[in-house]
């Protein structure tokens, strides 16, 4: 499985880098800042903010990567991180259409319909995002998900995390997670066919 | 056309099981005789299996090369600091 390689390699680099090994930490530090880069860019929407969610990534692994006791659960710890990071993007941000005090606050389920929350228009590094790789079909569709779908979507598949990963991250139920995890597959398919 | 029935109902319920792995070998066999027999049921599996595997993708594909130079110097940094104080950068 792809996802338990990941988490495999996470936990390598933990230790070889809590241990002292320069390269490892540098890779550590920089597979961090990545998964917060696109996790932020691809749930919020928005290039600036997810620059800073990289940088906050990035000291905020530096500084706890030596105290770690479970190198496995670092994954789950770093994604927990960068989700609270993109919620406390969302607090600061003054005259958002729509202030949540919650990422995972959906507005789905109420009507049935999607509730579309893409902030930037130009997007200029969602545009290179997309010229380095991902399917521009996809890439609309996702945008046009509720916020807590986008999520789950970006967790479970972009990222690779498990059903229990997940669940620690966002404090749901792992029944919950799948649940959840289905509607947002179902609905990112039906996006698919429109865009 | 086929016709929705009870077993598309479960189908749609249970397919998400099936794409991750989670049925047994019973259940992934109902699905799959039912998709041999309907349309709507096997172009649903299909499509979200390539929904999948088109995040799947996502997730691999590199970042743009401005922000990953952005992140190489902000480690480099952040490395030459020493491991003491690493909060003094914020």
């Amino acid at each position: 499985m792809a996802n338990v390689d990941v988490k495999t390699e996470y936990a390598a680099l933990v230790k070889e880098a809590a241990a002292g090994d320069r390269d490892a930490m540098e890779r550590l530090l920089l597979r961090a800042q990545e998964a917060a880069y696109r996790f932020s860019l691809l749930v919020c929407g928005h290039p600036e903010d997810a620059e800073d969610v990289m940088q906050d990534a990035l000291l905020k692994t530096y500084q706890h990567v030596t105290d770690i006791s479970r190198p496995e659960a670092f994954r789950t710890w770093l994604y927990a991180t960068v989700r609270n990071a993109c919620l406390m993007k969302r607090r600061r941000r003054v005259g958002e259409p729509r202030q949540l005090v919650s990422l995972d606050d959906s507005g789905e389920d109420r009507d049935g319909s999607a509730t579309v929350d893409v902030v930037d228009p130009s997007r200029p590094a969602d545009q290179r995002l997309i010229d380095n790789g991902m399917d521009k079909q996809l890439r609309d569709a996702l945008a046009n998900l509720p916020r807590s779908q986008r999520m789950m979507i970006v967790m479970r598949e972009i990222e690779g995390l498990s059903t229990k990963e997940v669940a620690a991250v966002t404090g749901l139920s792992e029944a919950n997670v799948k649940t959840r995890l289905h509607r947002a597959r179902l609905m990112l398919r039906r996006q698919m066919e429109r865009v | 056309m086929t016709m929705p029935s009870k077993t598309c109902e479960q189908i749609l319920t249970d397919i998400s099981g099936y794409l991750d792995g989670d049925l047994d070998a019973t259940a992934c066999e109902t699905i799959e005789q039912h998709c041999q027999q309907c349309s709507s049921c096997a172009a649903l599996v299909k499509g979200l299996r390539e929904t999948v595997g088109l995040c799947r993708q996502a997730g691999s594909a590199p970042l743009p090369d401005a922000v990953r130079q952005r992140a190489r110097e902000s480690v480099r940094r952040l490395l030459e600091r020493g491991p003491s104080r690493p909060s003094d950068a914020e």
